[in-house]
C-alpha cells in the first residue's frame, strides 16, 4: 500500500515536471510540422488554437494555409487536447511565448543564448529543451548551446 | 554506324529526361491549358524560365528581399532550412529526393504558399509550370 502510494507520488511528481502529452496527431505533424516544432496541443487554450487555425493565410507573417477538410481536422484535433491548467492561463494571445506561466519560466535565461543562431527565438523548443518532442519539458533535459546544463 | 549513334543518342536522351508521374502529367496539362488561355502564343514550359524565377529576389510577404533560394538553397540536391524557424527541409530535387513532386495536392498547397510568401501573390500558371519544369530536371 505504501508503495503504491510512493509510486503514485513519483508518479504524480514526474508528471507535473513541465510534462505535456506528445503531439501524436499525424496529420498535425505533416501539416504543421513541416515548418515549425511540433507544439503540444497542451501549451495553447481552446481560445488561442481557435485564432490560430481561424487566419492560416497569414500565420505570423507566412502563408500556412490547409484545405477546409485538413484545417477542420486539425483545429478538433488541437482543442480537444488543448492545455487549460496554469501553463495556459490568462494567454489570450496566438503565441505559447506570450503566456504568464512560460514567461515566468524564462524569465532567468540570457538573451544572448537565446538570439544567437542555434536558438534563434525562443519559439525554437527543441534547441534546449532535448526532449522536448516528447512532450518533456523538465529541467533535467536542459542543454542550451554554447552554454550548458540549466540546472 | 550512323544508325548505333542514333540509337545511343537517344537511349541516353530517353534516359536522361525526367517525367512527371501519370497525376503530375494532368496537373500539368491543366496548367499548360491555363497558360495557353492566358497567352495564345505559349507554346511549352522551360526549364530555365522556371530557374530565373527561382532565383530572382522579390520583396517578399513579409517585407523583406527573399528568392525561393532562401530557404531552398542554390543547390536542390541539397537540403535547406526554413528561414523563420530553422526548421530542416528536405531536398527539392527529385534526383535526390524521389518524393519530391509526386503528389499533386502537396505541389498545389506548396505552390500557393510559397508564391505569397516569396511573391507576395499567387503565382501564374505559366509561373508554376516552368518552375515545376526546372524542379523536376534537378
Amino acid at each position: 500500500m505504501k508503495k503504491t502510494l510512493l509510486i503514485t507520488a513519483l508518479g504524480l511528481s514526474f508528471a507535473f515536471a513541465g510534462s505535456v502529452a506528445p503531439a501524436d496527431n499525424a496529420q498535425y505533424q505533416k501539416e504543421c510540422a513541416s515548418c515549425h516544432f511540433g507544439y503540444q496541443p497542451a501549451l495553447l487554450n481552446k481560445a488561442s488554437w481557435g485564432k490560430v487555425m481561424g487566419n492560416l493565410s497569414d500565420h505570423f507573417g507566412t502563408d500556412a494555409s490547409l484545405g477546409k477538410v485538413e484545417s477542420e481536422q486539425i483545429l478538433n484535433y488541437l482543442v480537444s487536447n488543448a492545455g487549460s491548467g496554469k501553463m495556459t492561463a490568462n494567454n489570450s494571445t496566438m503565441q505559447i511565448t506570450k503566456s504568464p506561466y512560460f514567461i515566468k519560466e524564462h524569465r532567468k535565461i540570457p538573451a544572448n543564448v537565446i538570439t544567437q543562431k542555434e536558438v534563434g527565438s525562443l519559439s525554437n523548443c527543441l534547441a534546449c529543451h532535448t526532449t522536448a518532442d516528447k512532450g518533456n519539458y523538465s529541467e533535467r533535459a536542459i542543454v542550451i548551446p554554447n552554454y550548458g546544463r540549466w540546472e | 554506324m550512323k544508325k548505333t549513334l542514333c540509337f545511343i543518342l537517344l537511349t541516353l536522351t530517353l534516359l536522361n529526361a525526367k517525367e512527371f508521374n501519370a497525376p503530375m502529367k494532368t496537373y500539368m496539362d491543366t496548367l499548360s491549358a491555363e497558360a495557353k488561355a492566358a497567352n495564345p502564343s505559349f507554346t511549352g514550359f522551360d526549364a530555365k524560365r522556371g530557374e530565373t524565377l527561382f532565383f530572382s529576389k522579390q520583396t517578399g510577404k513579409k517585407g523583406s528581399e527573399m528568392s525561393c533560394t532562401t530557404c531552398h538553397t542554390i543547390n536542390l540536391k541539397n537540403g535547406g532550412q526554413n528561414v523563420n524557424t530553422n526548421k530542416p527541409i528536405t531536398a527539392l530535387a527529385p534526383s535526390a529526393n524521389p518524393a519530391r513532386l509526386t503528389d499533386v495536392a502537396e505541389v498545389e498547397k506548396w505552390l500557393r504558399r510559397n508564391f505569397n510568401d516569396v511573391f507576395a501573390r499567387e503565382g501564374s500558371a505559366l509561373e508554376k509550370g516552368d518552375v515545376l519544369t526546372y524542379i523536376i530536371n534537378q
